[in-house]
């Protein structure tokens, strides 16, 4: 695999502000905004490391996406909510079991066009790819729960409090070694 | 995708692609160029030596911006609240958030 390594972000806000480039598919009045947003916010005191302590290919893998994927068998995501006031949005989560297929969800998402992710489910949270990956040894196993949430949140607070937490505990009691934040 | 805002938010290790909105992993039906996305995003795991490491996959999205499209189907609530009252892009630019009117849905999750 050829890569580019940016390498470690600059821990300077103002920094990391002015390395916001130009990607394609972002527009300008959406690059201002997360350039601004990174001016403003506080950086984290410490970024989370837990070094990789053995070969992907013993690892057991679980995905998270933003896409605010909900089954049919499950509450839908609350997008009344934010068309009342769309400062706000609904940061729950829900638990998303592996044999899931398009077929058995909705994506509950008002800054997206969803029928991509309704067309091939994993175009935004690929179980089947992690599958196969795994089935060719590149990956230990697949978690039998996977999670999303809805990405639209301007401030986390349900999401750090509540959501983060519940799913990182389901992850725990699966023994989950990687979890991969699929946004959208 | 926006990598240097997941970073800095504080994400470990990040994988940067330039594909558009909607379809991160990839083109509907592309099993194979899926696939690639999610191994190499995965292998950012075994590069990656410390806190805040960007990785930007050398994937390229098959159609132009325009031909991608992507828009959602109705304009988000939060951009037809700026379009009626344009002053409040200003306290968006600030991150400047209004309490909620009501308290947020909470869905306690059922598992399996």
């Amino acid at each position: 695999m050829t890569e580019t390594l940016v390498g470690q972000q600059p821990t300077d806000s103002q920094e990391l502000a002015k390395q916001v480039r130009s990607h394609p598919f972002v527009d300008g009045p959406t690059r201002k905004l997360v350039r601004s947003w990174i001016q403003h916010d506080p950086p984290p005191a410490q970024i989370p490391w837990t070094p990789l302590t053995k070969p992907l290919s013993r690892c057991r893998v679980a995905l998270v996406s933003s896409a605010g994927i909900a089954r049919h068998d499950q509450p839908p995501f609350d997008q009344d909510l934010e068309r009342r006031d769309p400062w706000w949005s609904d940061q729950s989560w829900r638990p998303i079991p592996l044999d899931t297929s398009e077929a058995d969800v909705a994506i509950y998402h008002l800054h997206i066009d969803p029928r991509f992710g309704h067309q091939d489910l994993d175009c935004v949270l690929p179980l089947r790819r992690l599958e196969e990956l795994a089935a060719d040894g590149l990956v230990g196993q697949v978690a039998a729960t996977h999670y999303s949430f809805m990405g639209y949140i301007l401030q986390p607070t349900e999401l750090l409090s509540s959501t983060a937490p519940a799913i990182a505990a389901g992850m725990a009691e699966e023994a989950v070694d990687v979890a991969v934040l699929v946004p959208v | 995708m926006i990598p240097e805002f997941t970073v800095s938010v504080g994400a470990p290790r990040v994988a940067g692609i330039d594909y558009p909105f909607g379809r991160p992993i990839g083109v509907p039906g592309d099993r194979a160029g899926q696939r690639a996305v999610l191994q190499a995003a995965l292998e950012v795991l075994s590069v990656a030596r410390a806190p805040g490491t960007v990785i930007q996959l050398p994937f390229r999205w098959p159609q132009s911006p325009r031909e991608a499209g992507g828009e959602p189907p109705v304009p988000p609530p939060i951009v037809q609240l700026l379009r009626r009252k344009p002053w409040l892009v200003l306290r968006l630019l600030a991150h400047d958030i209004p309490e909620p009117r009501q308290p947020a849905t909470t869905f306690t999750g059922v598992k399996r």
